[in-house]
């Protein structure tokens, strides 16, 4: 009995260290000729990862002297990873930030500044981008990471109700607004084509749908040195109160639903939308059954201007020696390739990759490339978290009709500007 | 060595396995949660920067803050509603399911419990669609359009129906193994006396499962404080915070912030909260 007990027990014990020990087992890979490794991490989950994958192998394929393997993570949790990584000293050598999430982490220290890599014979030559997009990645005079792709707020919209309303040119072709009385007639003449539930324009993501009216308006978030919030500047009350009269007074769009009413504009019932790039493989989808075009978002205000980022690559602090020469290849590598990630719903930063025979046949991308001139990046502040959920709290306050635009952004700019004193006074507690 | 220690010394043996997972991830965690709920610890700090003690600080800031109070009370909220309405429903259904014999008992408490298997982001998204004010398949069945999450105190009321849909079935199978505990002489005893349908409900059912009654309130006053999935996908706090549940206020002040002495310092209050809470409810409930 007590032999068999131990027995089980010797097992049992057996087992559970096995299973402890898993993850280690199975890193037991030595070759003769060692790679130099390259972690790669990034948040693309969707399509894009696919697409991001294949380029990775195909890299790995052709350079046999480095070998990257890519993890890739929901947004939402990945930025924390990288944190807790960076803390750690576990960073990966070549990261996606976000531009408008980039002062975060370069407060932080994770970052190495790419001034020495970049120029006429490093991995990308500036002169390449446009002044707007190559200015989003830098801070405190330091370049810090190569932009790979931008991906505007542009207009989408449904070429079957345009026909249907009438809004056609001369040649019959559906044509989409170009300014806000055309807009707003367009609205007019949308609404309820498809039945009592169809519209013609929904609120979908109400932080780049707002911020676009905001920028068009001559408005931002904070003034030029970002010591001051601007939030409740008239510029942007008028804005926003534009905005909210589109739902609560014109009733020419339902209350917002975010990411939901987007799915209104899949299923036909929303003339038009304003969403980024990225939603191209979520309309590829729909296999013809939705008949949609692109152009630019119209001029609603006084100048255009359409919200926009950058996923940027970045590499790790202090990355040096033989990582940071397969670094720099690797990095090259993905900014020459852009078209490639473009197919999957994204524009290439890079002038001369814009102007090839192939991007002009990407027709949507193409009409959202037009607004770069005039992008408009959120501005990289290192408490863009915080206070981007004040002005979301904010602005939905103010499109429900629940305050005033006035009221709303008063109270945002309260608690803005008491995050800005805490980041500013200390190195950034709590509320 | 004697028999009974070395008994014990087996015992701890077989418990090793769970013993270490329990330790590494629970205790360990527990108590550095604890250790940095006293710290200014910021895991996006500028270069240089250490965490600093700063006692207090945190949970005074917690006190003053008005989000943290507008959460707790939206917190408040649920577990006011969504308790005693998951808990009732959960009494009916498993009486119902008892009452029905033969092949048909097992297929009810398979579908019942079903929706609990399902893991929350998939119940969240499919009720997020079925909630879609203009696309939803409710309000395309309803003659009236309903802003299921459109508005704050609708979209408190679609978490705790969507909630109840996804956790009934565990209070139900549970409730359902009291009832069988119940011997069907106490039934019979009771209908010599003459006591009929609702009578013996209340004099005989209820009394009875009293224990088991007390043990699902308390695990789901425990849960209903510890809302987050439901939330988190359904309405990610919103509309303007009105689903913004300590839980996920706590989340977004520890993981989307990186206020992470912030956040475990609100996740002790959230504790001492259940704690009293579980006490009162034992107290209460032995008592009768």
């Amino acid at each position: 009995m007590t032999y068999r007990l131990r027995l089980l027990a010797i097992l049992h014990l057996a087992l559970s260290l096995c299973i402890l020990s898993v993850t280690s087992c199975d890193r037991s890979s030595s070759t003769v000729h060692s790679p130099v490794k390259l972690r790669f991490w990034n948040g693309f989950t969707g399509p894009d990862g696919r697409t991001m994958l294949a380029l990775v192998k195909q890299f790995n394929e052709s350079n046999p002297d480095i070998y990257v393997t890519m993890q890739r993570m929901d947004w939402g949790l990945y930025y924390n990873k990288l944190f807790v990584a960076g803390i750690g000293g576990r960073a990966p050598e070549v990261f996606v930030v976000h531009a408008d999430s980039l002062a975060r982490f370069t407060r932080a220290n994770f970052v190495r500044p790419v001034d020495d890599l970049v120029g006429k014979n490093g991995i990308v030559d500036p002169s390449d981008f446009d002044e707007n997009v190559w200015h989003a990645t830098e801070r405190d005079g330091k370049h810090w990471a190569v932009p790979l792709d931008i991906h505007l707020l542009g207009m989408f919209y449904n070429r079957a109700m345009f026909r249907k309303a009438g809004i056609v040119d001369a040649k019959g072709e559906p044509k989409p607004p170009t300014n806000r009385e055309e807009f707003i007639d367009d609205l007019r003449k949308l609404k309820g084509i498809n039945g009592p539930d169809s519209w013609g324009f929904v609120y979908t993501w109400q932080r780049t749908n707002v911020y676009t009216a905001i920028r068009q308006n001559g408005g931002d978030m904070f003034n030029a040195d970002h010591t001051k919030t601007t939030i409740n500047s008239p510029q942007n009350v008028e804005a926003l109160q534009w905005c909210a009269d589109l739902v609560l007074k014109e009733k020419l769009a339902p209350a917002p639903q975010d990411f939901d009413a987007w799915v209104g504009f899949l299923q036909g019932k929303v003339g038009i939308a304003f969403e980024g790039i990225y939603m191209l493989p979520d309309l590829r989808k729909q296999d013809g059954k939705l008949d949609y075009a692109a152009a630019p978002v119209p001029l609603l205000f006084k100048q255009p201007a359409a919200w926009a980022n950058s996923h940027s690559l970045c590499l790790r602090a202090n990355l040096s020696g033989p990582e940071l020469e397969a670094a720099k290849r690797f990095v090259k590598f993905l900014s020459d390739h852009t078209l490639d990630w473009a197919a999957a719903g994204q524009i290439p930063v890079r002038k001369s990759l814009r102007a090839s025979e192939r991007f002009q046949h990407m027709n949507e991308q193409r009409e959202f490339a037009k607004e770069i001139p005039y992008a408009a990046y959120f501005p990289a502040v290192p408490y863009n978290f915080e206070y981007m959920t004040e002005y979301e709290y904010g602005i939905e306050k103010a499109l429900r009709g629940s305050q005033t635009p006035q009221q709303a952004l008063d109270s945002a700019a309260v608690k803005i500007t008491r995050i800005m004193n805490r980041f500013n006074g200390d190195s950034g507690a709590t509320p | 060595m004697t028999r009974g220690r070395r008994r014990s010394a087996w015992n701890y043996l077989f418990l090793a396995p769970y013993l270490s997972i329990f330790l590494v991830f629970l205790v360990i965690p527990l108590l550095f949660g604890l250790w940095i709920s006293f710290q200014e610890y910021e895991l996006a700090r500028k270069a240089g920067d250490v965490p600093q003690f700063i006692g207090l600080r945190n949970y005074n800031d917690a006190l003053h803050d008005d989000y943290f109070w507008k959460a707790l009370w939206v917190t408040t909220k649920f577990v006011i509603f969504s308790v005693p309405i998951t808990i009732i429903s959960a009494l009916l259904i498993s009486v119902g399911i008892e009452s029905i014999r033969g092949k048909r008992e097992q297929a009810y408490r398979v579908a019942i419990f079903l929706p609990t298997m399902i893991t929350i982001s998939v119940a969240g998204i499919l009720w997020r669609w079925f909630y879609n004010s203009e696309f939803g398949v409710f309000n395309a069945i309803l003659p009236v359009k309903v802003p299921w999450l459109l508005t704050p105190n609708w979209a408190m009321t679609s978490t705790i129906i969507m909630t109840l849909w996804w956790t009934v079935g565990g209070p139900v199978v549970i409730l359902l193994a009291g009832l069988k505990q119940i011997p069907e002489a106490y039934y019979e005893a009771a209908s010599i006396d003459g006591a009929v349908g609702w009578r013996k409900f209340f004099f005989v059912t209820l009394p009875l499962l009293r224990n088991v009654l007390l043990f699902v309130t308390v695990i789901s006053v425990i849960g209903a404080w510890q809302i987050f999935g439901q939330p988190f996908i359904m309405t990610a706090g919103g509309p303007e915070r009105g689903t913004l549940v300590l839980v996920l206020y706590i989340y977004a002040q520890a993981f989307n912030n990186f206020h992470m002495g912030y956040g475990a310092a609100m996740s002790w209050l959230l504790f001492l909260i259940i704690v009293v809470f579980s006490v009162i409810q034992f107290r209460v409930m032995r008592e009768r």
